[in-house]
């Protein structure tokens, strides 16, 4: 058995190969999220798997796609970027999905383009002693970190991580064959808001006009690796209207990337 | 051969054939500046890896090929640099060490907690409420971390399970002044002040501590099927943790 299991370990090297890089490498938390989009790579996309994470390789546009799927939140979505990037050196990341309304404004298949995302989860509470009760409006925010290789500094981002200037540039200008499309913040944190008073305090807080559970860290990620980044987010659902989640939005937004990366030249150090 | 020890050394080829200048190592620590800093200090043969905005050591303390990663104290860092060690070194077992606010009120400074599981008390889902209505942390419900399982399954999970074998060799351990307990580690990047909603935590997750990213890396070790297992102890001095995770080291065989 032992060398039976030997002769697998060698036969398992020998068959992996370092992944060429790709271009882009688009996410998606959830199926109904990366559906459209491993669709648009065609019948010749390759899978691959590490660990538990799938990415779906193949061509968009003038673009090499790895497809991701991250699964939800902050414990998925980190460890599979870190591999995607690891894996796949993108020159882009594109973090995609559905969310939920933090503005008025917002209706089902509205998609913000994220002109910034951030993790809005993190706070500190004042002291309060049994029988004060707990009052979320009053705590303090704490922002994500990140350390500077260069200086070695631990430096605090409140305002989160800009999303890519072009990118944003292009999305703006790509149709949402559902709804509207607008320029926004997009917050992350493993939260579902319904309370008005603290979505319009997030909102207020924040700049939010939107909630999900991934784009701001995959944002911290990609700045740490210096990697162009953007985030698109199709509402969901909506509290102000009284809109349950409705998975199926999801397509919107896969539709708009898919057009969206048809829509982005290609991308500088990409062979023609 | 087990089935968890076969993926580990596929992990390991991967990484080898992919690029990452891989070692296997007995144990990975993660942990903040403040502990790893003494024991980064007694590191023999030691090789530093930066990623990014993240870096760990690997080299021999105790007798034990050891990679010490630098978490930063919140979810996202230790995650992420818990990753990048995993690809690279894909340790036995995982420890994450550090202190900890107290969740039961049993507990006193000094006090070790030993993982029995660990708990993600970040997710939370919350009733409607309309505007002028208010927010009221004590009366929202858990939302479990979904981990990722091969075949793009993704399966709720309310606690993620600690090394029983390393957990019972953790439980000798002598704190300088507190005890020695089994409990459930509790983590968020939050800082739990008001007493109600630590009591609420503690009624939802059964949580006996919080801190800023034990469950965290525990959740992150599952996803690799590594065993994990978690020291924290009670509103301590950094070097307490040091030197009980040394002595954890001692004792792991």
């Amino acid at each position: 058995m032992k060398r039976l299991t030997f002769a697998f370990f060698i036969l398992f090297s020998a068959t992996l190969r370092a992944a060429d890089p790709v271009d882009v490498l688009v996410q998606g938390a959830e199926d109904p999220e990366v559906q459209e989009i491993v669709a648009a790579l065609g019948p010749t996309a390759e899978k691959t798997t590490i660990g538990p994470f799938t990415f779906w390789i193949g061509h968009i546009g003038p673009h090499r796609v790895a497809v991701s799927l991250t699964g939800q939140a902050v414990i998925n979505c980190t460890t599979s970027t870190i591999l995607g990037i690891e894996e796949f050196q993108p020159k882009l990341i594109v973090n995609q999905g559905t969310s939920g309304a933090q503005a008025p404004y917002l209706s089902l298949h509205d998609i913000i383009v994220g002109r910034r995302a951030l993790d809005y989860g993190g706070f500190v509470s004042p002291v309060r002693a049994p029988g004060e009760g707990s009052a979320p409006l009053s705590w303090t925010t704490l922002p994500q970190q990140l350390r500077d290789p260069k200086t070695g500094a631990l430096l605090a981002y409140p305002e989160g991580f800009e999303g890519d200037a072009e990118c944003i540039e292009v999305a703006l200008r790509t149709r949402n064959r559902m709804g509207r499309v607008f320029p926004g913040v997009i917050g992350s944190a493993h939260e579902i808001n319904l309370e008005l008073d603290r979505v319009r305090w997030s909102a207020q807080t924040f700049g939010m006009d939107v909630e999900e559970m991934e784009s701001g860290h995959v944002a911290a990620l990609a700045h740490a690796y210096g990697i162009r980044y953007i985030a698109f987010r199709v509402v969901s659902d909506a509290p102000y209207e009284g809109v349950p989640f409705y998975a199926l939005a999801a397509r919107a937004t896969a539709l708009f990337t898919v057009d969206f990366l048809r829509n982005l030249p290609p991308l500088p150090g990409t062979a023609r | 051969m087990s089935r968890r020890s076969l993926f580990l050394v596929a992990l390991w080829c991967v990484a080898v054939v992919r690029g990452a200048p891989a070692s296997p190592a007995d144990v990975l620590i993660v942990a903040d500046e403040t502990v790893i800093a003494p024991l980064r200090g007694n590191l023999s043969d030691s090789v530093a890896t930066t990623r990014a905005s993240w870096t760990f050591w690997s080299g021999t303390l105790a007798g034990k090929s050891v990679v010490l990663a630098r978490s930063e104290g919140d979810p996202l860092n230790a995650v992420a640099v818990t990753t990048l060690a995993i690809r690279q070194h894909a340790p036995r077992l995982i420890v994450t060490a550090g202190i900890a606010r107290a969740h039961d009120p049993e507990l006193r400074s000094g006090d070790l907690v030993v993982s029995e599981k660990f708990a993600a008390i970040d997710g939370m889902v919350t009733e409607h409420r309309e505007l002028g209505e208010g927010s009221d942390g004590a009366t929202w419900q858990k939302l479990p971390h979904a981990l990722m399982t091969p075949g793009e399954t993704e399966v709720y999970i309310d606690s993620f399970p600690a090394d029983a074998s390393a957990a019972a060799v953790a439980l000798q351990l002598q704190p300088r002044s507190g005890r020695t307990i089994s409990g459930v580690l509790g983590s968020a990047h939050q800082i739990n002040r008001e007493a109600d909603r630590i009591a609420a935590l503690r009624a939802l997750w059964g949580t006996s501590s919080e801190d800023t990213e034990s469950a965290h890396v525990a959740g992150c070790a599952k996803l690799f099927g590594i065993p994990a297992v978690g020291l924290r102890v009670i509103d301590s001095d950094p070097s307490e943790v040091t030197a009980l995770t040394l002595q954890f080291l001692e004792a792991w065989k």
